[in-house]
């Protein structure tokens, strides 16, 4: 795009400055609505903070749009449509919100049959009134003027006085985004208030606000542009196919196009909107599993969940180690993601149902936690550990970017596993081998993701002391670099194998998972076809 | 003079000088007070409303005619798109499709309309309303017809 020309679209002869290009006309310029300084660190061509994507295409199927990149959109569009049909620009404005924006719709309508859309949307031909009509009353004040000087009319010719149109105007404009449709008052007519005769009447406030709409309109009205979700973010994205709908704003916030919810791969929108709306029921249910606190099984000590990992340690002199979730002794526990159906007859298929998503909850809501703790946890890596380390050990901070890395591993890896919780809640108890398929695949990657978390948590911290500067420093980078790169293909295997539907099951038919060698370097459980590990390539 | 005053004189004016050209509106504003006034209209025939008189109370803004008057029916009516209890009134014209050319006279009119034509489905009297949409007219008609009795009617003897 030619992003050197300032295009001004808005302002042309025979049509008014509507985003004041006078330098002394700043208040309300479409430029003031743009504040240059949310641009300053995603001005260049590539705005999307390059993170770990899950194998995701390699072409991005959207784009981040800033405030500047709608504005000149919008701009275009608007004179594109113009100079086709030939209108001014205030009509094409008026074809392109009521044909969400596209120039190509308002087109193909224009070009089928003008009169039926003229006449739809109020786009009359001006009606010239008798230069000799004696006295005419104002269609709301009901004075009468001796001429049509003060008097003002839309292309129907209704007459109004200047002051109570500007009224009109105005309370339409303090309304809300309904003047951006504003019709001549008249009760049986229909005859458009183009931004022309806005313009020509208001003050610059109002224009401001009523331009801010307009703005806002191109994205709100546009199928194929939403805003970020973030708060505080206006950027919006553009979306061009519907394959995967996970997008990064420029903001960094990754949300489902879609669905607008947080960005939720590999797990579908429709899960992914039972599962919210079922939060929401059982709001009371959870309360008490978002508490922070839990009493040691051992000595029943209250513990506070204070990192992001799930490996507890009591404080001494209990000194217990314990996994966050289940409870149970963390050295005799692999994984704690399956959930084992009570069979017992007794129990009430309501209390079995609660206890069922009770289990997922507590998983989908630790998860989801430990994935703002990490969040943060990795902006401070960023700003403050790298900067120390690098200081202690005389590395670059180029050479220490193994360690956001591993961060941003995590923090991908956290969302991944929340969301596999719906989609465990979801998948149906009858289909066995691939609930039994999922659940090891989760564990998996699960186990590995507590490994690769536990150790970018705790371990790094004697190298941040700088009396220990003979510590084995590489040996540190060279096992996480590690455990960075297992846990992202365990999670690889997760991803694809839940996009598949888990069809995996239907060509193996039962999938044994007892049947598998445990590789010593990272703990995979491979098939006995392999040879070497699936995921580190050691040999068996 | 205040914008909303001098139209509001003007309609009164109006008012005085075309007294008898709609039959079925009298509308009249309160002596103290420009901005209160009160219509009595005749329920439409061949309506359950028919033989009726309803009054109706106009609060009318400041910012009138650019914002509509707030009206009720001080008459109990039966009716789905009046609030059985306060008289309130669902009806486009008083909301988001008011437009300063409407008159309190032609409000009247609107309101007329409405009473013949109601619409079921933003109903403000659920009971009226769903006797309409689940299409018991008569259920409906014998209902309207009695509180047009009961209320809107003078009392005989
Ligand atoms: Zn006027
Ligand atoms: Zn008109
Ligand atoms: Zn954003
Ligand atoms: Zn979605
Ligand atoms: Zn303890
Ligand atoms: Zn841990
Ligand atoms: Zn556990
Ligand atoms: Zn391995």
């Amino acid at each position: 795009m030619d992003s050197g020309d300032e295009i001004n679209i808005y302002s042309d002869n025979e049509v008014n400055d509507y985003y004041g290009e006078d330098a002394n006309n700043t208040d309300c310029n479409y430029e003031s609505l743009i504040k240059e300084e949310d641009f300053v660190d995603s001005d260049s061509d590539s705005p999307v903070a390059k993170r770990p994507r899950l194998e995701g295409p390699p072409d991005q199927n959207y784009t981040v749009l800033k405030q500047s990149d709608i504005r000149e959109r919008q701009e275009n569009t608007i004179a594109e449509v113009a100079t086709v049909l030939s209108v001014s620009k205030a009509v094409a404005t008026v074809l392109l919100r009521h044909y969400n924006w596209s120039a190509v719709k308002v087109h193909e309508a224009w070009f089928s049959d003008e009169d039926r859309v003229r006449k739809n949307l109020g786009l009359l031909p001006i009606i010239e009134f008798p230069l000799d009509s004696t006295e005419v009353k104002c269609g709301i004040c009901f004075d009468l003027f001796p001429t049509r000087d003060e008097i003002v009319s839309a292309a129907c010719g209704h007459p109004y006085c200047v002051e109570c149109f500007r009224g009109y105007i105005r309370t339409s404009i303090n309304d809300g985004p309904g003047c951006l449709m504003l019709r001549c008052p008249d009760m049986s007519c229909c005859a458009v208030v183009d931004r022309d005769m806005v313009n020509s009447l208001v003050s610059e406030e109002e224009k401001h606000k009523y331009l801010t709409y307009l703005y806002r309109s191109y994205v709100e009205e546009n199928k194929k542009i939403k805003w970020c979700p973030a708060p505080g973010c206006d950027h919006a994205i553009e979306f061009d196919d519907d394959q995967g709908w996970d997008v990064t704003c420029a903001c960094e916030f990754s949300f489902c196009w879609n669905c607008v919810e947080d960005a939720h791969r590999p797990v579908d929108c429709e899960t992914v909107a039972n599962w919210m709306a079922k939060n929401d029921d059982e709001s009371e249910t959870k309360t008490w599993i978002l508490a922070q606190t839990k009493p040691c099984p051992k000595c029943a000590k209250p513990i506070e969940k204070n990192e992001g990992c799930m490996h507890m340690t009591c404080h001494s002199p209990c000194r217990y180690q314990f996994c966050w979730i289940c409870l149970g002794d963390w050295h005799n526990h692999i994984n704690c993601n399956g959930y084992k159906e009570d069979k017992r007859k007794e129990v009430e298929e309501a209390k079995r149902h609660v206890q069922k998503y009770n289990h997922y909850y507590e998983r989908w809501a630790a998860h989801n936690l430990s994935r703002l703790k990490a969040v943060s946890d990795l902006g401070r890596v960023q700003t403050e550990q790298i900067e120390q380390l690098s200081d202690i050990h005389g590395k670059t901070q180029i050479e220490l970017g193994f360690i956001a890395e591993a961060w941003q591993q995590i923090v991908e890896c956290r969302r991944v596993l929340k969301w596999t919780y719906a989609y465990g809640y979801y998948l149906p108890e009858a289909e066995d081998a691939k609930k039994q398929l999922f659940e090891f695949l989760q564990g998996e990657a699960e186990a590995g993701l507590e490994r690769l978390h536990g150790y970018a948590e705790k371990e790094v911290r004697q190298f941040l002391n700088a009396d220990e500067r003979s510590v084995n420093f590489e040996g540190f980078e060279l096992k996480l670099k590690s455990l960075t790169g297992v846990t992202k293909k365990y999670f690889e295997k997760l991803v694809s194998a839940l996009e598949n539907g888990l069809s995996e099951v239907q060509e193996a038919g039962k999938s044994n998972m007892e049947e598998r060698w445990r590789c010593d370097r990272c703990t995979y459980a491979n098939s006995w076809e392999n040879v070497t590990c699936e995921i580190c390539h050691m040999h068996q | 003079m205040q914008a909303s005053r001098a139209r509001l004189f003007k309609e009164y004016k109006e008012v005085q000088r075309e007294k008898t050209a709609d039959p079925d509106i009298q509308l009249a504003c309160d002596d103290s007070n420009i901005f209160k006034w009160t219509a009595l209209i005749k329920g439409p025939s061949e309506t359950p409303y028919e033989g009726g008189v309803f009054q109706l109370a106009f609060a009318v803004p400041e910012q009138y005619p650019l914002q509509p008057p707030q009206v009720r029916f001080l008459t109990k009516i039966f009716h789905p798109n009046v609030h059985f209890k306060t008289g309130e009134i669902c009806l486009d014209i008083l909301k988001n499709a008011w437009s300063p050319a409407w008159t309190l006279q032609s409000v009247c009119r609107a309101i007329i309309a409405l009473m013949a034509h109601p619409e079921p489905d933003s109903p403000l009297n659920c009971d009226s309303g769903n006797l309409l949409r689940s299409g018991d007219i008569r259920g409906f008609q014998s209902m309207a017809k009695m509180y047009t009795r009961l209320a809107a009617m003078p009392k005989k003897g």
